[in-house]
């Protein structure tokens, strides 16, 4: 089968037995930390998706996941829902969100469509931040409900759900469906003229982008028992995403993935730091816009093509 | 009186957002950069103007005059550490350079606001009034400051006019927004123009954010905020225009103190953003904007 | 040459031989693991840092008098950047990667809410030592097992709105012959059992309440606020702010609202606030822990000395209980028997009898509703009231502790004068 044969597979197979291993050696602190990078790859890629396949930079992934995230916690901590059930809400939440979103913007071309997607995570946020009584507004609210309360447990819950998130999105985008949006992406018009409805798959790529943010969300809230704007909605968020999947490659889905766990290490590594690793962070995110565009994964591989 | 009372506050306020407006979408016109550090332009001209002001003793004046310098060196650096690069480099594709000097200056704006609080703390800051007492207009109780920051916003966006409509520059970067090829095929420099709208918007959003220090207080924390806010207010006015602008600050001024005073002062936000969705679903390019 | 070469030969030997004696004892001392303390602020803002440094420097002091039982105390401090989730991160870092045995956090009572169920699952003793909710200790007398080691090392908003109250009963109403107020504050989580109380409490003190104005923390133009209470013409406008407050005392400044300003303003506390004003903090009375020049206790004015030597600045309210929390802790270990087990440190804690910077400092027991928040009274820990007046902090309440007079600036109107 060519699948046994690609390199690619391999590498990813044994980075993921290794990953499942790391119980065994990483204290809980370095474990939680991953875990929750693992929750952001899975942003990352469903970002890559939209943007790397269906062409459309989106500055409001956070709206997809801010929707999911807090409709998970607002229906376990105001009706007591139980977790799948809350997490089931969200993914529909989000895609329904998704849809709300793509009809408007869809119609439009270069920045404007950045622009509604942004003026998406404003609406959200205000939202949050004006009806604080249900939602905690700026600083957050608590979920009675963890997934867990032991660091191993959560760690593997983080990483069974990126590593089926990832084989359904790679697969997805190297499936006949992800090529048709790969054609939408670069070239609309040749696309259309081939006689694919492209924005029918745009539509597509909104709601699969949703429905794995939305998810994503929601089970990350119920990783950290807290589900806040800064960690969910704020633009900062959207940003450190979009860097991730920049950084790891563009259109490279599994890039992604290497770029989120990165951003996230550097984070709680640079933690010591105090006030200003946040400003380490940005400024080494800058750097990287800068003068590897192209990103991590997608740097390799561009190097593994010229030679 | 409480209809006064709405005109009143509503024009300071108003004039405020449209003068930081005007320059966001005089950038965006021009050189068709989305600044989303517009913020923290600001931020660091209110905080390094209370810091000039007060600590270094320089009194009210010369201590704003420090500060829209230091707005505008901060655009600048802006200009010429994030964005211009960018637009020059040959790794990017052009049809991504949009997006990734969007990134870059979000990022460039996430920088400013930690080093400035890593600086000053979030705490908020106030630069005295340029005026003080209050004055009585139609029975409402105003402080002058108030209708000084009114009439130095306006003062500001007038000369802008007269700097767009009837210099020669001006001129140019009137046509640069329009058709930049044609523009070079007259004789001018793109890069000098750009430099010289960069210039103007430094000064804008300078005057802009020492003059919020004067009446409302500023913090980092607002930085986030206040790019939001011109950036609402540009969308909803169209991006590149002007005049768009200037109205959509006054509808957005008016509609949030509207609603401070008449419905609940915790809901002041909530129209103006309803009547973003509903531009965004309806007329996306704005009241006024042309593409 | 040769001289100088032996006199460098006795040198070395005297210096080896004394490294060789000293060396057992520097064994000794490094065997002694130290106490880790971990210590969650917001840096970037004038209390949280506050927090933090005053931690540091009762650590110092500690260790400079022999430290706990012979073991030292190490002060870890994070940064939560103000946010709920970077400070339960923060507060996991400390539990399973720096392997503190106790944790003082945050005075944002959204972070403190957000890191209780935390303590709870994780067995961690936790000190606040600036929130103010209710609902925190409310959580530990509803579920005691779960929640035990959350103590409240400060008072809760109804304490708070009971001070002022008092002092508003004491030094206002009949002093100035107010008799209408209207209460202001902002939509946050403390605010909520504050507003609660201040309206029970304020009609007792003889205020009628006019209205009842709650705002969005993100609000930056307070002219309307004002201008709707002025219409209804109140003697005193009641206040509960802490996420704003040098933007509505500048703006009631430069518009003259003729108003007096009394309640709680975090940020008023400040010393940095006066700068930040421009002065407009003329007149404004807050309440506070503690305040320059009111000898609480014998160790209130040595504490601020020293920390203004060190830092600059005066301390803000949640530098006192800081200090004071880290001393509660290591007395508790001390207790215990110097034992850092959960459990056992929970026990010695409730039992703290501790004479801090800010008064007499008691946990409340099962039987109160406020489980293990700290007790408010006479004799215990009151607060004190202070008043902005030309830069500088003054004491007008309590009485006994008072430095100066209530004196408000001239656009102020009240109904009738003083005294």
């Amino acid at each position: 089968m060519a699948l046994l044969r690609s390199p690619l597979f391999w590498i990813a197979t044994a980075t993921v037995v290794v990953a499942a291993l790391l119980p065994l050696w990483f204290s809980a602190y370095l474990l939680g930390v991953l875990t929750a990078a693992y929750y952001f790859g899975v942003f990352a890629m469903a970002w890559d998706l939209l943007f790397g396949f269906a062409g459309e930079v989106n500055f409001g992934p956070t709206f997809l996941i801010g929707v999911g995230a807090y409709t998970a916690a607002i229906l376990n901590s105001t009706y007591g829902l139980p977790i799948p059930v809350c997490v089931v809400a969200a993914a529909f939440a989000a895609v329904v969100g998704g849809i709300l979103l793509a009809v408007p913007a869809l119609r439009l071309r270069g920045p404007y469509f950045g622009l509604v997607t942004l003026v998406a995570v404003l609406l959200l946020q205000n939202f949050v931040v004006i009806f604080a009584g249900v939602t905690g507004g700026e600083i957050g609210m608590t979920v009675p409900d963890v997934l867990s309360v032991d660091v191993n447990t959560n760690y593997w819950y983080a990483l069974s759900f990126l590593v089926l998130c990832a084989v359904l999105l790679f697969g997805l985008s190297r499936s006949a469906v992800g090529l048709i949006l790969q054609a939408s992406g670069q070239d609309a018009v040749e696309a259309a003229a081939l006689g694919f409805n492209v924005t029918k798959h745009k539509i597509a790529a909104f709601c699969v982008s949703a429905l794995f943010s939305g998810t994503a969300g929601a089970m990350l809230i119920f990783y950290m028992g807290t589900a806040s704007v800064d960690t969910v909605v704020d633009v900062a968020i959207a940003v450190q995403i979009i860097i991730a999947a920049v950084l790891g490659g563009r259109r490279t889905i599994l890039g992604a993935v290497l770029g989120a766990v990165f951003l996230i290490v550097a984070n709680e590594f640079l933690r010591p730091l105090g006030q200003l690793n946040a400003f380490v962070v940005a400024a080494i995110a800058l750097g990287v816009i800068l003068f590897f565009p192209d990103g991590l994964l997608g740097y390799a591989l561009h190097r593994s093509e010229r030679e | 009186m409480r209809a006064v009372q709405i005109l009143v506050d509503g024009f300071a306020i108003s004039s405020l957002y449209a003068l930081a407006a005007v320059g966001f979408t005089l950038i965006f016109g021009v050189s068709g950069v989305l600044n989303l550090a517009h913020g923290g332009i600001m931020v660091v001209a209110a905080l390094v103007g209370w810091l000039a002001a007060g600590e270094l003793g320089l009194g009210t004046y010369a201590g704003t005059l420090v500060g829209v310098v230091a707005g505008l060196i901060t655009a600048y650096a802006t200009y010429l550490i994030v964005v211009r690069p960018i637009q020059r480099s040959r790794a990017i594709r052009p049809e991504e350079t949009e997006i990734f000097v969007l990134t870059g200056t979000l990022l460039w704006g996430i920088m400013i606001q930690v080093g400035m609080a890593y600086l000053f703390t979030d705490n908020p800051v106030t630069i005295r009034p340029l005026i003080a007492g209050v004055v009585n207009i139609f029975g409402v109780r105003t402080p002058a400051n108030e209708i000084m920051i009114a009439a130095l916003s306006w003062a500001a966006i007038g000369l802008l006019w007269l700097l767009v409509n009837r210099t020669r520059t001006g001129k140019a970067l009137l046509g640069a927004s329009m058709n930049a090829r044609a523009v070079t095929l007259l004789g001018y420099e793109l890069s000098q123009l750009y430099l010289v709208a960069w210039t103007i918007y430094g000064v804008l959003a300078g005057i802009a954010g020492v003059l919020l220090a004067s009446f409302l207080g500023v913090s980092t924390t607002n930085a986030g905020q206040l790019t939001a806010s011109a950036f609402s207010i540009v969308v909803l006015g169209g991006l590149g225009s002007v005049s768009g602008s200037l109205i959509a600050a006054y509808i957005v001024g008016y509609l949030e103190t509207a609603t401070a005073y008449l419905i609940a002062p915790t809901l002041r936000p909530i129209p103006s953003l309803i009547l973003l969705v509903l531009v965004v679903y309806v007329r996306p390019q704005g009241l006024l904007g042309r593409r | 040459m040769q001289r100088r070469l032996s006199e460098a030969r006795l040198w070395l030997f005297g210096c080896a031989a004394l490294a060789i004696g000293l060396s057992p004892l520097a064994a000794a001392a490094q065997n002694a693991e130290p106490i880790r303390i971990g210590v969650i602020g917001e840096e970037s803002s004038v209390a949280g840092a506050s927090l933090t440094k005053a931690a540091a420097m009762a650590a110092e002091e500690i260790n400079a008098h022999g430290g706990v039982n012979g073991r030292q105390i190490e002060v870890i401090t994070y940064d939560d950047h103000s946010s709920a989730a970077d400070a339960v991160r923060a507060f996991q870092r400390a539990v399973s990667q720096d392997k503190v045995v106790a944790v003082i956090a945050s005075y944002i009572s959204e972070v403190v809410l957000a890191i209780e169920p935390w303590s709870a699952r994780l067995h961690m003793p936790f000190i606040t030592p600036g929130a103010a909710s209710n609902l925190i200790s409310k959580a530990v007398h509803d579920d005691y097992d779960h929640f035990k080691y959350t103590f409240h090392g400060w008072l809760t908003s109804a304490f708070i709105a009971q001070a002022i109250c008092d002092y508003a009963k004491e030094q206002l109403v009949g002093p100035f012959h107010l008799k209408t107020a209207v209460v202001m504050s902002e939509d946050a989580a403390w605010t909520k059992p504050l507003d609660e109380h201040y309206l029970e409490c304020l009609p007792q003190a003889g205020l009628k309440v006019l209205d009842h104005i709650r705002f969005n923390p993100d609000t930056a133009d307070f002219t309307p606020i004002f201008h709707q209470i002025e219409d209804q013409h109140p003697d005193v406008i009641i206040t509960g702010i802490s996420h704003v407050g040098v933007q509505p005392t500048v703006q009631w400044h430069d518009q003259q609202v003729p108003i007096p300003m009394v309640g709680q303003s975090s940020q008023a506390t400040t010393s940095t606030f006066w700068k930040d004003t421009n002065g407009a903090a003329e007149g404004v009375i807050t309440d506070t822990a503690a305040a320059a020049d009111v000898a609480l206790t014998p160790s209130t004015i040595p504490f601020t000395q020293t920390y203004v030597k060190k830092y600059g600045v005066t301390p803000a309210y949640d530098g006192y209980t800081s200090y004071d929390m880290v001393n509660v802790i290591a007395e508790a270990i001390e207790r215990a028997g110097g034992s850092t087990d959960p459990d056992k440190l929970v026990t010695a804690l409730e039992a703290t009898d501790h004479v801090g910077t800010i008064g007499r400092e008691q946990f409340y027991g099962r039987d109160n509703q406020f489980t293990h928040a700290l007790k408010y009274g006479p004799g215990l820990v009151t607060t004190v009231a202070i008043q902005w007046q030309n830069g500088k902090q003054m004491c007008v309440w309590p009485p006994d502790k008072a430095n100066a007079k209530i004196s408000f600036p001239s656009f102020i109107k009240l109904h009738a004068s003083a005294e």
